[in-house]
């Protein structure tokens, strides 16, 4: 199954659903770069209210597209990781220090056209 | 045993059944959201260290009473190359697998217990328990 | 044997009793005497005689009936566990002596007298323990529990800044719960900064600061800022001499200060709008 990845102007918008195993986190990453090239993407919000646990293999996957999409001039915002998920990705010491992240798609939103009018 | 479940694992596919069975039993015992997903958490790592350095291996959930306190265990197994050196696979940021090296620490913090037995050429086994506060 | 030691304490009990009572005033501390008045000391060592005494006639289901009732209500007047203790012990060495004494055994029969006595009044001490040491581990985790209620609330100030006081110490359990209730707040009531008063904590270690650290980074995670306020000089010492790194939080010293600057962080401002009367 993949994950859809929807255009918003010059933004893309990606929500994440159901629990991400290996092969789709991978796919997903693939798909992503691949959207951001295509239409030149200069920001992207990932939602993950869904989600209700990352492991560090997910976490190392998300991070890494993260500064791929840094690399390839796209901003990523990430909202809406849950409390119990904040809390077990911190106690696994993983603290995605230059993630930029918000409460909700909304503020995500928010967030990086600020970002990107500046 | 009736109060023990064990998944197999071989594929990628099992590590997700693993932490699905280890998220069952917890809402079952009655841990809270955020125990929830450090166990589910705890049971993915430990999954996937079995699926990638010793391709195949068990992962079992275990619902355990000591004095009146309902506990799960995770018991993971594997027959794989075992651990050279389990000091320094406990530190935080060391892998030899290009991962984030969280892992093992990880699991360590995000559990109440944890016990490490691992020996060259014949595999690894690690338990690690949670109780409910 | 046990028939012979039964007889003797039924034929005796009032001397022993008397005795009893002689021999623990002298060995309890003040301690005990004041908590208990005379009369209850005598009405419950009478209670205590019959019960030990009971031990060779009752059935063992009534028996640990019995010891259970009487163990708790010992608790409950706050007879140290030594003294009770050491009131079967001193009981059984009375029915000892006494035996001997009147000579109901032969001299060759005393070694039985004495494991006779023992065999039975060693499960009871047993028994005792075990009712004090459940009695305290339930007072425990009740106080426990009240402890956690105690654990601090995340309290919603205007639109999207939220104040969690902290007060008292902090040990990794209460660091665990002031982190779940932190983010859960921090989502439920939607706040952008969350600040975090320590004012009433009273020893920042690095313990302490570590899991301020850490939770400060799970509210970034969420999408939220947190900031640090209440920090007192002594405080701000701790810190800087543990060689703690706190750059990565926001830190004021007072909590009015830390409102200003998260009014700021959200341009938002409070203006008055018209003269005071």
């Amino acid at each position: 199954m993949r994950i859809p990845i929807l255009k918003l102007y010059d933004c893309l918008l990606v929500s994440i659903q159901w629990e991400l195993d290996d092969q789709t986190a991978l796919q997903f990453q693939e798909d992503l770069l691949h959207k951001i090239h295509e239409i030149g993407a200069s920001g992207v919000v990932i939602d993950i209210t869904s989600i209700d646990f990352i492991d560090s293999f997910i976490a190392k996957v998300l991070g890494d597209v993260i500064s791929m999409s840094k690399l390839m001039g796209a901003k990523v915002v990430i909202t809406g990781i849950q409390p119990a998920v904040a809390i077990t990705l911190i106690e696994l010491g993983i603290s995605l220090n230059d993630v930029m992240t918000s409460l909700d798609l909304e503020k995500g939103l928010e967030k990086l056209q600020q970002e990107l009018g500046e | 045993m009736e109060n023990q479940s064990c998944v197999n694992i071989q594929t990628e596919w099992d590590i997700v059944a693993a932490r699905q069975l280890g998220r069952n039993v917890a809402k079952e015992l009655g841990f809270g959201i955020v125990d929830q997903a450090r166990i589910t958490t705890a049971i993915s790592e430990l999954a996937r260290n079995i699926f990638i350095y010793a391709n195949k291996g068990r992962v079992c959930i275990e619902k355990i009473y000591d004095k009146g306190h309902a506990g799960l265990r995770i018991v993971a197994i594997d027959n794989g190359p075992g651990i050279n050196d389990i000091r320094l696979a406990m530190e935080d940021g060391y892998s030899t697998s290009g991962g984030l090296g969280a892992g093992l620490p990880g699991v360590k913090r995000l559990m109440d217990e944890f016990d490490i037995v691992s020996s060259k050429g014949k595999g690894t086994e690690i338990v690690a328990t949670k109780w409910i506060r | 044997m046990n028939r012979i030691i039964n007889k003797y304490i039924q034929e005796q009990k009032e001397y022993i009793l008397k005795e009893w009572v002689e021999r623990m005033k002298e060995k309890s501390d003040e301690r005990v005497l004041k908590v208990v008045s005379n009369q209850v000391f005598v009405s419950t060592s009478r209670e205590f005689v019959e019960m030990v005494s009971s031990n060779l006639n009752d059935t063992n289901d009534e028996y640990s009936e019995r010891l259970h009732d009487f163990a708790e209500k010992v608790v409950k007047l706050g007879w140290p566990l030594s003294f009770v203790t050491e009131g079967i012990q001193v009981f059984a060495s009375l029915v000892f002596e006494g035996i001997k004494e009147e000579k109901l055994v032969s001299k060759e029969d005393e070694m039985k007298l004495f494991y006779g006595i023992d065999r039975w009044t060693n499960p009871m001490t047993n028994e005792v323990v075990n009712i004090y040491s459940t009695t305290w581990e339930r007072t425990v985790s009740l106080q426990k529990i009240a402890l956690q209620e105690l654990s601090a609330p995340l309290i919603p100030v205007f639109d999207g800044i939220s104040v969690m006081p902290l007060i008292g110490a902090i040990d990794t359990e209460r660091a665990k719960q002031i982190m779940e209730n932190l983010l859960n707040g921090v989502v439920k009531h939607r706040s952008e900064v969350v600040l975090i008063d320590i004012t009433g904590v009273p020893v920042v270690d690095t313990m302490v600061a570590h899991h301020i650290i850490q939770a400060a980074d799970a509210v970034r995670l969420v999408g939220a800022r947190c900031m640090l306020v209440g920090i007192r000089p002594e405080i701000a010492q701790t810190i800087v001499n543990l060689g703690i790194d706190l750059n990565q939080i926001i830190t004021k010293n007072t909590l009015k200060k830390g409102m200003e600057a998260a009014l700021e962080l959200m341009n938002k401002k409070i203006i008055q709008v018209g003269e005071k009367s």
